[in-house]
């Protein structure tokens, strides 16, 4: 992406695309416009969207909202604490060994709260419970824990 | 003003009420049809001033004194935070070359024209700065609102609206003393010494100074960020026109000295509404000035500023748009957008008839402003048929990336 100063008006980043051009205006008061060029087309389609709609908007394009099936973890904050899921492969170092064994509240300060394995659910598993690869694990705790959680339990 | 009775209260509070009610009406009216609002902001001053028939709301431009002379200062305070050294230098040579064979033109345009209308040398030094300088404020808005943001040409132009700002900068500094004008020899050395002098301090609190400045200013709180920075963007402009150096290039120093320190977002966030407010009040006040009676005997010598601005701005887009390799089309949109005449020009002609030179520079002005700010904006969203009129032998014939 090329960026350029518009002086007065803010900032433009121009993507060449397939058939045209997509330019992005971010101007100093935080609106942003959204260019659209077609090759061969004198006027561009132009929308001007707010702060808000704009963080919306790339929320969306970055894949944050939907994220297509390949994605192995959806991951959610609600006020500081994080949700997450994760699967474990049968490679992951925590495969066969049980959540006590693990002493994953005591390592890394997260929570396993749910378990989904084949048409089973687990909700709040006992410490015994030993995990099995394709263990679709449920945890729970702060962003800052998570890193450590997956490399003891995922890998 | 507290000692002053309920009456006169009430008078000035209608004055000023009125004017901005009134200003603010029939700019939204423009609004609706595509016109910027300087123009109309000043056609109400004239219309609601002493020297048209209907109601007067005013009868003294004095009455709106300080507050006018306030909008001027936050003009210039608002262009200084806003102008970077380097947006002027990322644009490179040939930007710079663009500019200034845009300025060299049709400064020198308006020079001929004013030595050509005789009315004196100070004034026709004033008319080439009225003349030659495009409008920041009505460009940049035009090119947001044609959707032109995108263009190729688009920031060219914008860098030779920079570089026109520059030299206001500098022509604002070096007028005062000029227009001062009787005193001769050594009061003449004296007076623009002292300019020197002020600049020079002012650029090197602006480079040395601006930690400082920042953390005296700083503070979480926008009530008390505002009071403060308007405060020095005011009193160095007064201190600036007491010195002989004009309030307009105090204001944009005070503007610079901000720019480079941790409040200059907060600040030039602030500063907006207080500027529209203010501005809108000195635009008005200059149409106060205004007796359509004498613009009438001017239509000849606007006649003329109007055609030579079209040709110098038409010759300057077609020498931009060769220099980067543009075309027509964009050859076209460069010089129909920086066309339009506005706040600098104004600004000008009211410093001029502040320094008494020939009253007849305000209603010229008021007159060329009225004319290109205007027609300036309707000539450039009709860019791509106009184009047809510049000699295609001059340029190539698309657009070449830049």
């Amino acid at each position: 992406m090329q960026e350029q100063e518009l002086p007065g008006i803010g900032y433009r980043y121009d993507l060449e695309v397939d058939g045209g051009r997509v330019s992005i205006v971010i101007h100093h008061s935080g609106r942003r416009d959204v260019y659209i060029s077609e090759d061969g087309r004198k006027r561009p389609t132009v929308v001007a969207l707010t702060d808000d709609q704009a963080r919306r908007l790339g929320a969306v394009l970055a894949g944050a909202y939907f994220r297509p099936a390949v994605s192995e973890r959806i991951e959610a904050l609600v006020g500081g604490l994080v949700i997450d899921w994760m699967t474990v492969r049968a490679d992951s170092p925590g495969t066969g060994r049980s959540i006590a064994d693990l002493a994953v509240r005591r390592e890394t300060g997260m929570t396993i709260v749910a378990i989904s394995r084949g048409d089973e659910v687990i909700v709040t598993p006992e410490p015994s419970e030993v995990l099995a690869a394709g263990d679709r694990l449920v945890v729970v705790g702060k962003p800052d824990d998570l890193g450590r959680f997956t490399a003891l339990v995922v890998g | 003003m507290l000692a002053a009775s309920g009456a006169e209260v009430g008078r000035e509070l209608i004055a000023l009420g009125g004017a901005l009610v009134v200003a603010g009406f029939l700019a939204r009216a423009g609004r609706r049809v595509g016109l910027p609002t300087i123009p109309l902001f000043m056609l109400a001053g004239i219309l609601a001033g002493p020297h048209t028939p209907g109601p007067v709301l005013i009868r003294d431009p004095a009455d709106l004194g300080v507050l006018a002379t306030v909008g001027l200062v936050l003009l210039l305070f608002h262009l200084g935070l806003e102008f970077s050294f380097d947006d002027l230098v990322a644009g490179g040579g040939r930007l710079l070359a663009a500019g200034g064979a845009y300025l060299v033109i049709n400064l020198s345009l308006g020079l001929l024209l004013g030595l050509g209308l005789a009315w004196g040398g100070r004034e026709a030094l004033i008319i080439a700065g009225i003349v030659g300088i495009s409008s920041s404020a009505i460009v940049t808005k035009l090119l947001v609102e044609l959707r032109r943001l995108a263009n190729p040409e688009t920031r060219l132009l914008l860098g030779i609206v920079v570089v026109e700002d520059v030299f206001l900068a500098v022509y604002l500094a070096f007028l005062q003393p000029a227009l001062g004008g009787t005193a001769a020899g050594l009061d003449a050395i004296v007076a623009v010494t002292r300019a020197v002098a002020f600049l020079g301090i002012m650029m090197a609190v602006a480079r040395w100074g601006r930690r400082l400045v920042g953390r005296l200013l700083h503070t979480a709180d926008d009530e008390l960020l505002t009071v403060c920075f308007v405060g020095v963007a005011v009193l160095v402009a007064g201190v600036a026109a007491a010195l002989g150096v004009s309030e307009a290039i105090g204001a944009f120093l005070a503007g610079q000295v901000l720019a480079g320190t941790s409040v200059a977002e907060r600040v030039a966030r602030l500063v907006l509404p207080l500027r529209d407010l203010l501005a809108a009040t000195f635009f008005f006040a200059f149409g106060l000035m205004v007796d359509p009676d004498q613009l009438f005997d001017l239509i000849g010598p606007v006649a003329v500023a109007v055609v030579l601005t079209v040709l110098g701005n038409g010759a300057a887009g077609v020498v931009a748009a060769r220099l980067h390799g543009f075309g027509r089309t964009e050859a076209a949109n460069i010089g129909l957008t920086v066309l339009a005449r506005g706040e600098f020009s104004l600004v000008l002609a009211s410093l001029a008839v502040a320094a008494g030179l020939d009253g007849r520079l305000g209603p010229f002005t008021a007159a060329y402003v009225l004319v290109l700010a205007i027609g300036g904006p309707l000539a450039a969203s009709r860019a791509d048929s106009l184009s047809r009129l510049l000699p295609g032998r001059l340029l190539s014939k698309g657009p070449r990336s830049p």
